[in-house]
């Protein structure tokens, strides 16, 4: 996941999303874009579930 | 007789970097490759397409503040990118189609081109890619 941090390439702090064929590498190196981390989702009540079976 | 009054003054986006004020003449060229097909009972050459051998010209401004025309590029030298140019601003349409090449390759940057007492301008050419041409609003 990306955030536009330059203006030249969108909105500042809204999401980048690339489009095909862009270089990202670029885009980062000069600044015009941060990788950030996804948001943890919270686990939900399947995933303990799994998590149970897998512990047995 | 002209029926139409064109005033250039297109958008420019290479790799998602939005140049316009960077640039002051864009000229996309859309060319195939020609493959001679003359055959025995012709009377004349004919020609077929071969693959696409688009380019991209662009005369900018040489700047080297932060986020500008060469911190854009000098990452893209030897790489392939999208770049796009516009006939107007968006949106797309018919009228103003959006004009992309996909996979374009920057063979050389002049990474300075200077003379006493004028603004520093480069050109440069973003080579291949395959052609698009969008004429609908996102």
């Amino acid at each position: 996941m990306y955030k536009i941090v330059s203006p030249r390439v969108g909105t500042p702090g809204e999401e980048f999303v690339p489009i095909g064929g862009v270089n990202l590498d670029a885009l980062l190196a000069a600044g015009f874009i941060v990788k950030i981390e996804k948001p943890k989702t919270a686990k939900t009540k399947g995933d303990n579930i799994t998590e149970d079976k897998e512990s047995e | 007789m002209a029926t139409s009054t064109y005033l250039s003054n297109p958008v420019v986006i290479v790799n998602s970097v939005d140049l316009t004020n960077q640039c002051t003449a864009a000229t996309l060229t859309r060319r195939f490759a020609e493959l001679d097909a003359t055959s025995f009972g012709d009377t004349s050459t004919k020609y077929t397409a071969g693959l696409q051998d688009n380019e991209l010209t662009l005369t900018l401004y040489m700047s080297y503040a932060a986020t500008e025309t060469y911190a854009t590029l000098s990452s893209l030298v030897g790489t392939t990118t999208t770049v796009r140019v516009q006939p107007a601003a968006p949106p797309d349409s018919a009228t103003n189609p959006g004009l992309i090449l996909t996979g374009a390759f920057l063979a050389e940057l002049p990474v300075l081109n200077a003379t006493m007492g004028e603004l520093s301008t480069i050109d440069v050419v973003f080579r291949g890619g395959v052609f698009s041409a969008d004429t609908t609003a996102p």
